[in-house]
């Protein structure tokens, strides 16, 4: 059983050839996706085709992941070179859980490039970020170094002005031993993510510039959700922009306002929504939205949804291509319980066939 | 399917059968005129002139690197137009669709990637396959990678190194191998900002003279047919042009491919310290016959640079416009995305001139190469325009009038009245790079040469003749028309695929077990991961 009409259990073409329906009548279509390299590039190659608008499930998360390479850029190292190298590591804010692992990884190794030796680690200490998701990693080595009166930005602000003039701050806790383990770093790295929030990590790129004008220093940018950063790069290569974008003139316009999906259900501009989830995320309940179509792992109908279609999980049921942040680029995963659920690319090739009768370009 | 261009012009400098003859097309080849059999389909390309399909040998159009430009830059490349039916994403600004597209409208059939960095080939391939119709290649980046560095300071046979660079060229799928300001970025992540030919790089004590007659000696026993493709130290910097000659002569008689010139064809004479060199490596390149190098033409505009030398780019940072860019510290060379713009200032104009004097003294077109290293010099949709540059000197002498008259005096610019024949364009955008690269089946119209064909009506605009080509066939289908895409077909990532040694694979998996704790199928990849039909195709090693 894969595939349903509202609560009706249907054969798949009889699904697909409704969802082709949907979307072809559909003015204002609004995709929010999450699947792995392969289903995101399909799925786009269908926004195109249908003139869709799309984002991440988790796009709201990822606007500001997108801004900082858009808007900040700046000093980025991969983990894997900063496992091997970086002689002091300073975490700032939360982390995203996901990424527990990979810092837990990094403090049980020892850098073995430059010399090898010690690695030191810092921890920034501020009043809580504001964004959700994370949760603080004790880190036993770590020393603390900051204040719960400022936020996280103000700390970092505090810590660059003591960096130039060479003179830590008595406001902060810890800043003299902050200070004399940077000036003996070689290569120093900071973490972080959208969690620092955005002020946070502009002020710490502000800083690494600073910094590199006489000594190496970096960042590891770790984003909240690795199959959502890999939607990222697929989107920037197949159209030039990351999300939000939609195609809603013909040609793919990058707009973080205009593209924003949920504002655009909300203002009831978008007239269907297309939900993908390979985690079985349901789509948040909506009273008096637009028409639903659901592609979910689940095995049961999505409530209110006017289809739901079957699918399977990139590594797990099926092999795919995602991002990972433990080596900073994308990672080719083999099926881990290999089973006979459709992938997402399978389901939107049939939709580009039932709605064109060709081949889709991705 | 038997397809005959008929009446055209043909210019196939390889197989010496210049002048009007037809050009037949069988199931995707070359063939000699059948006999006694009619075509399925004539294309009469009378008043045309017809030429092998172009190929650019050193183009940034995929991978981690070009990818974060897109993404530093969404302002720069708003897209435009709606797209023509049957050409998917053909539109958007700056995509991979509209790189193939844009390629093939003016007659490029085959381009080469020039910068992968090994630990990311799955990204870079993945990009390279949703690049349509064209053929593409990448050179695999090392030289500022600690597996390297360290065979070479631990006096590594050369059987190991050998294994090392085939292990590399094969897991990443490369079709050659690069070496970017050999040890400089190993030695920037230990604060080293300025790195010459004979610097050592920290920890290892190995120099990038060293580095380099390494990996060249190794590519040369391995076969790959394309030689050591150098990006050699100090690129940009006033005085440079020394460095550059250094390496030239570091070739010794062998094999050398040295990547865009212009950039290193820089002394230090004038008000400004910054004058033209192009001269005197001209000269040295003509010396030195195992020596091929692309020039990398500087043309006026908004562009990005992408370079994995990040010493290099770190410095470039403080001319970032706008004034945002990224720097990232990555296995082996990371990478650097500073975005500039060329403007006719007295740099500009030098940096303009130096890339014609490189393309108009060094006489062989077999050894100079057509790239603007795209998008560092400008992006590569500037190519008609600097095909008229080389094919008339009053274009060039027009263009002269609006730049700074004081850079130009420091260049013989002025002085050179050669003009490029139609031929010899063929020879250096065709015939050459197919001849570097090892790619016997194309560059040339001769029966048993894949369809790769590029027509262009004549006219006395060149820029036009070669910015909308009228008819492109790219392994016998059509695919351009009157300078638009009608149809998207998915080309072939070209690869050599040495076997790899069992001893190297064993210790590569113990390497990043030990080193990254993670197992080595993290960092590669089956073909399936690509998801297009065949996605690959393999080229021989010499033996
Ligand atoms: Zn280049």
């Amino acid at each position: 059983m894969v595939a349903w009409i509202g609560s009706r259990t249907v054969p798949l073409s009889a699904a697909i050839e409704q969802v082709a329906k949907l979307l072809a009548t559909s003015r204002c279509p609004v995709f929010s996706l999450d699947s792995d390299i392969h289903g995101c590039r399909s799925l786009i190659a269908l926004a195109e085709r249908v003139g869709a608008t799309y984002d991440h499930v988790n796009g709201r998360d990822l606007v500001h992941e997108v801004a900082l390479h858009t808007d900040i850029g700046g000093f980025f190292a991969t983990a894997t070179e900063v496992r091997r190298r970086a002689d002091l590591i300073v975490v700032g804010g939360d982390l995203p859980t996901a990424h527990h692992d990979l810092l837990l990884s990094l403090a049980a190794s020892k850098p073995d490039l430059s010399g090898g030796g010690r690695r030191r680690w810092f921890q920034i200490n501020g009043k809580a970020a504001s964004a959700g998701g994370g949760r603080p990693l004790r880190l036993p080595k770590a020393v603390e170094v900051g204040s719960p009166d400022y936020p996280v930005d103000a700390v970092l602000g505090i810590l660059r002005a003591s960096l130039a003039a060479r003179k830590a701050s008595a406001a902060l806790a810890n800043a003299d031993a902050f200070l004399s383990a940077m000036a003996k770093a070689r290569f120093p790295v900071f973490v972080c993510s959208h969690l620092t929030d955005v002020p946070s990590l502009a002020m710490l790129q502000g800083m690494l510039a600073d910094i590199n004008k006489t000594q190496r220093a970096t960042a590891l940018f770790l984003p909240a959700d690795d199959d959502a950063w890999g939607m990222v790069l697929a989107s920037t290569w197949m159209t030039g922009f990351p999300p939000r974008t939609g195609f809603s003139t013909g040609s793919p316009v990058y707009d973080p306002w205009l593209c924003d999906v949920d504002r655009m259900i909300a203002q009831k501009e978008a007239d269907l929504h297309l939900w993908v989830s390979e985690r079985d995320e349901a789509p948040p309940a909506r009273r008096g939205g637009p028409p639903t179509i659901a592609l979910v792992r689940g095995e049961r109908p999505v409530a209110g949804a006017a289809a739901t279609i079957r699918i399977g999980k990139a590594g797990l049921d099926h092999d795919g291509v995602v991002y990972a942040s433990r080596i900073g680029t994308l990672r080719s995963v083999a099926a881990t319980t290999p089973s006979d659920l459709p992938s997402v690319r399978t389901i939107v090739s049939h939709l580009q066939h039932a709605l064109t009768g060709k081949d889709m370009p991705c | 399917m038997l397809i005959r261009l008929a009446g055209g012009e043909v210019v196939d400098p390889v197989n010496g059968l210049a002048g009007r003859r037809d050009v037949w097309i069988k199931d995707g080849v070359i063939v000699d005129k059948p006999v006694s059999k009619r075509a399925d389909k004539t294309y009469d390309v009378s008043g045309c002139f017809v030429m092998a399909g172009a190929i650019d040998i050193h183009s940034h159009i995929g991978g981690g690197n070009v990818n974060t430009a897109r993404l530093l830059l969404p302002e720069q490349h708003a897209a435009h137009l709606r797209r023509p039916l049957n050409t998917p994403l053909s539109n958007a600004g700056w995509s991979t669709f509209n790189t193939g597209c844009l390629y093939a409208k003016m007659g490029f059939t085959t381009v080469v990637e020039p910068a992968m960095s090994p630990s990311s080939a799955l990204h870079t391939h993945m990009e390279l396959a949703d690049i349509p119709i064209i053929d593409k290649a990448t050179l695999a980046i090392l030289g500022n990678d600690d597996f390297l560095l360290s065979m070479i300071r631990d006096n590594a046979s050369p059987a190991m190194i050998d294994d090392y660079v085939a292990w590399t060229v094969s897991s990443s799928r490369a079709l050659g191998v690069k070496v970017i300001n050999a040890g400089a970025a190993a030695a920037f992540k230990e604060n080293v900002r300025r790195f010459s030919f004979d610097d050592v790089v920290p920890s290892y004590g190995v120099s990038s003279r060293t580095i380099v007659e390494t990996l060249q000696a190794s590519v040369g026993r391995l076969g790959v047919p394309h030689p050591l493709h150098v990006h050699a130290n100090n690129l940009g910097i006033a005085g440079n042009a020394t460095t550059a000659a250094e390496t030239i002569r570091a070739a010794d008689g062998r094999p050398l491919h040295l990547a865009h010139l212009q950039f290193y064809g820089y002394g230090t004479e004038g008000k400004r310290g910054f004058s033209s060199e192009a001269a005197r490596l001209a000269e040295l390149v003509n010396g030195n016959a195992d020596v091929t190098i692309d020039v990398g033409q500087v043309m006026f505009g908004q562009t990005v640079t992408i370079s994995s030398d990040v010493t290099r780019q770190y410095s470039g940072m403080r001319t970032a416009n706008p004034k945002k860019s990224i720097l990232i510290d990555g296995d082996g060379n990371g990478g650097g995305i500073v975005p500039y713009r060329y403007r006719p200032d007295y740099y500009g104009s030098l940096q303009w001139a130096v890339g014609l004097e490189l393309f108009l003294l060094i006489n062989d077109p077999w050894r100079v190469f057509f790239t603007t290293d795209h998008p560092n010099g400008a992006p590569f949709t500037a190519y008609p325009d600097l095909f008229e540059l080389l094919m008339r000197r009053d274009a060039r002498d027009a263009k002269m009038a609006e730049l700074d008259q004081s850079a130009l005096e420091l260049t013989t610019l002025a002085s050179i009245s050669r003009e490029y024949s139609l031929d010899e364009i063929a020879v250096m955008t065709r015939a050459a790079p197919a001849k570097l690269l090892g790619l016997d089946d194309r560059g040339h119209l001769g029966p048993g040469a894949i369809a790769d064909i590029a027509v262009y009506r004549k006219g006395q605009d060149v820029r036009k003749m070669f910015a909308d080509a009228a008819l492109v066939f790219k392994n016998g289908d059509l695919v351009v028309e009157d300078g638009v895409v009608t149809h998207y077909r998915w080309g072939k990532t070209l690869r050599l695929n040495p076997p790899p040694d069992k001893g190297i694979v064993r210790r590569m998996q113990a390497y990043h077990e030990d080193r990254y704790g993670l197992s080595l199928d993290w960092f590669t990849f089956q073909e399936t991961a690509i998801s297009r039909e065949n996605p690959f195709a393999e080229v021989a090693c010499r033996s």
